[in-house]
């Protein structure tokens, strides 16, 4: 019998991060110099003594299996719980994939049932923060809630772009509001979700055997509690949480971690968070070399300029390449006098000699056509080729070509 | 069944050679001195077993393995994690009557009952002191083609003045050992053993009965060297990079050699990759207004000063005003602000205090104790 268990959602496609995620999952996506999107849910879980985690895959899963594999680099390699990849799959029933978040869910009531979990936290994997759930479960103990919703007051300007909730003094939830054009209140879902077990399975069957629902828990399961009169409640988190399903919140996000003044700190020893290992020794800073407010990681060779960059383990930066404001996911190579400025690029991508990618905002005379430029996994881009800011690149660029 | 694996097992005996850098072992064996920016001597010899499908290694360790045994744990990191072998530490006993071994024939009796019930054809034995991502099939193929009792490994190099009291070199004819000669001190380059063996489970055992019986203690001087004419003993010679700890000077231009791209490629791009204990420290941060030049950096150091000349270990910080020039900075190691420091090894949890200034010279660098506060 496990206490409370965590299911986490990582069966997006990411379709916003197009280039990033045509052969992977969002929660996959590299981020932050050595780790994926998911090690930080992962780490906060096992950080909070969470050591039962179901990860719910759909969209491409087979770098997410292989990255997950038996839990070990997140001390999730139990006898009993564990980390388990949850795939949907077929039944003497039917089968059926997921058909919204809280299908996944119902589908897997029965891996849920096998730790008789009091409680059971629902994640996401797309959001950057450091949580202890550990504090928001006695929250929802005290308060003797049948949910608690994690929430942050955002910006009143913002608030129409997220799950808005009203909440009276006491935290108890009294109004739910996806995307309302006019708020009522700042308190913003984080899509981080403490159910008592009982009253979740009870609220996923009805809504399962509800031919009109989309079966999502924002749109179904937590307006129909709040219909229900249950027991809702806010927990107010102060922090650092970024959703990163977007281009410019990826980037961000990772420009963030160099930003001393944001309170995203993955130094800190009492909350580590984990990853799977790339085994590269030591990254080499050469006498060419100038560094600037960057984070660095093993097995990177640095030969030229990186400022306010970040660059993830194994990536080649040659003698006279410039790196600005970009980050440089695993295995990718500048090579020299290339420039890199105001872009994402993925997986061992190779940007050739003299070519430029991205521009940066005060070089540009229409500041609307301006964006962090993307280059895909394993994309080549030619010799003196020039790929312009906001640009998606998914193929590979021939030397001298350009594209925008 | 499958032959997925190397027939052989392997045999690793840290605390050799612990003399020779005696302020750097005082809480720890020759094979658990970090080296390298995040690994420790160990890691090199254990990976390349591993990586040669070795998956049956033990470890014969003598005194002060704590922090070998913290570092080794089950041996995942290697995938030394096994049900049948895997990585197997043996300590001494500890009872009257049981004296600490000396010489490698020592030691191995200790684990001869044990060798008996295994099931590889061979025996690979080394020690920890050298760092090198070497390749034992290519060393065992060699000797089942020489059809040798024993293969020993070498390098062309000359006799590092720190090991001139203790080292083995040899003279080889035509592939066979015909002398191996003990603390060897002459000029110039010579064949200096590696101390990598090969040879058969059986025959090893049968050597170490044999030698125990008549009181022999060092399997090189006592067994290998006077039964040259007996045991055919092959040579193979090693062409690959190696760093070779033999004194305190050797392991700063050991780790100081790294800084050297190519240097780096010849340990660590070729062959497999090299394991070691995984920390999960943050990338390293390279704060505003820092300044680097030449330096190879582990994980989770943060660098607020300048860096220039040197390897950082994991974990290391350098604080605002702080100049480092020509050091190895072993973990967690913190130069506070202002503090200059110049040909400094520094070990594990060393922090030197604002404002200090320490320096030493290219051929005597300081070396200041793990946990000591400057």
């Amino acid at each position: 019998m496990k206490e409370c268990i965590a299911m986490l959602l990582a069966g997006g496609q990411g379709s916003r991060l197009y280039a990033l995620t045509q052969r992977l999952a969002k929660p996959a996506v590299p981020f932050g110099g050595k780790y994926r999107i998911i090690d930080f849910p992962l780490s906060n879980c096992v950080n909070s003594g969470i050591d039962t985690v179901g990860i719910l895959t759909q969209y491409q899963p087979l770098v997410l299996n292989e990255y997950i594999g038996n839990g070990q680099p997140w001390d999730l390699d139990r006898l009993y719980g564990g980390v388990h990849v949850l795939p949907p799959y077929q039944k003497a029933s039917g089968s059926d994939w997921y058909k919204g978040t809280a299908n996944a869910i119902y589908q897997n009531i029965n891996f849920i049932e096998r730790y008789q979990p009091g409680y059971v936290v629902i994640l996401s994997g797309d959001h950057i923060y450091k949580m202890d759930y550990s504090k928001m479960l006695d929250f929802h103990k005290a308060k003797g809630a049948d949910c608690t919703i994690a929430v942050m007051e955002v910006p009143w300007e913002e608030a129409s772009r997220f799950g808005i909730m009203t909440a009276n003094e006491e935290g108890i939830i009294t109004n739910f509001a996806e995307k309302p054009k006019q708020p009522e209140s700042n308190l913003a879902s984080m899509g981080i979700y403490i159910f008592t077990w009982e009253k979740l399975r009870k609220f996923l069957t009805e809504d399962e055997a509800d031919p009109s629902s989309d079966n999502d828990f924002g749109k179904n399961i937590i307006p129909n509690m709040l219909k229900g009169g249950e027991k809702m409640v806010a927990y107010p988190f102060e922090g650092y949480w970024k959703d990163v399903g977007t281009i410019d919140s990826l980037w961000e996000a990772n420009m963030d971690l160099l930003n001393p003044n944001v309170p995203l700190d993955v130094w800190d020893d009492a909350w580590k968070i984990y990853s799977r290992n790339s085994g590269m020794p030591g990254h080499h800073i050469s006498a060419a070399a100038e560094i600037d407010n960057s984070m660095i990681t093993e097995g990177c060779r640095v030969d030229g300029k990186i400022t306010q960059s970040v660059l993830f383990a194994g990536v080649t930066v040659g003698e006279g390449a410039v790196v600005e404001d970009s980050i440089l996911m695993p295995g990718a190579t500048v090579e020299p006098g290339a420039s890199v400025k105001y872009s994402i690029i993925a997986e061992n991508v190779r940007v050739s000699a003299g070519a430029v990618v991205g521009e940066r905002p005060e070089e540009m005379d229409d500041l609307d056509k301006w964006g962090v430029a993307v280059v895909g996994e394993g994309i080549t881009i030619g010799k003196n080729a020039k790929v312009g800011p906001k640009a998606m690149v998914v193929k590979d660029v021939k030397e001298g070509e350009e594209q925008w | 069944m499958v032959n997925t694996n190397t027939s052989a097992l392997g045999i690793i005996f840290p605390n050799s050679y612990d003399d020779l850098v005696p302020e750097m072992v005082t809480e720890r064996t020759m094979a658990s001195i970090p080296f390298g920016g995040r690994y420790r001597m160990v890691d090199f010899m254990l990976s390349s077993m591993a990586n040669c499908g070795i998956d049956n290694v033990t470890i014969v360790v003598k005194r002060n393995y704590h922090s070998l045994m913290d570092h080794l744990g089950s041996g995942r990191e290697w995938d030394l994690t096994r049900k049948r072998g895997g990585l197997n530490m043996v300590p001494p006993y500890a009872e009257a009557g049981v004296k600490m071994y000396a010489g490698r024939i020592e030691a191995l009796a200790s684990v001869v009952d044990y060798l008996e019930d295994q099931r590889e054809k061979y025996v690979v034995m080394c020690d920890a002191n050298i760092a090198v991502n070497f390749d034992f099939n290519a060393l065992i193929e060699a000797h089942v083609k020489s059809g040798a009792d024993v293969t020993m490994v070498y390098q062309r190099s000359e006799i590092p003045e720190g090991a001139k009291g203790d080292n083995y070199t040899i003279k080889v004819r035509d592939g066979r050992v015909t002398e191996l000669l003990s603390n060897d001190f002459r000029p110039g380059v010579q064949n200096l053993s590696m101390n990598i063996y090969v040879m058969e489970r059986e025959a090893l055992i049968q050597m170490v009965r044999d030698a125990s019986v008549r009181g022999l203690v060092y399997f090189e001087r006592d067994l290998l060297a006077r039964n040259l004419e007996l045991l055919h003993v092959q040579g193979f010679e090693h062409t690959g990079y190696v760093a070779r700890i033999s004194d305190r000077r050797t392991y700063f231009e050991e780790n100081m050699r790294l800084l050297d791209p190519a240097n780096l490629d010849a340990l660590f791009g070729q062959g497999g990759p090299i394991y070691t204990k995984v920390r999960d420290d943050a990338p390293t941060r390279y704060a505003m207004d820092c300044k680097v030049k030449n330096a190879m950096v582990a994980d989770g150091c943060i660098i607020e000063g300048e860096v220039e000349n040197s390897v950082l270990f994991r974990g290391v910080r350098i604080k605002k005003g702080a100049k480092v020039k020509n050091c190895v900075l072993m973990q967690d190691t913190v130069v506070e602000a202002d503090a200059e420091v110049e040909y400094v090894v520094t070990d594990k949890n060393v922090e030197i205090t604002a404002g200090k200034k320490l320096s030493g010279t290219d051929t005597f660098p300081v070396y200041v104790k793990k946990g000591h506060t400057v």
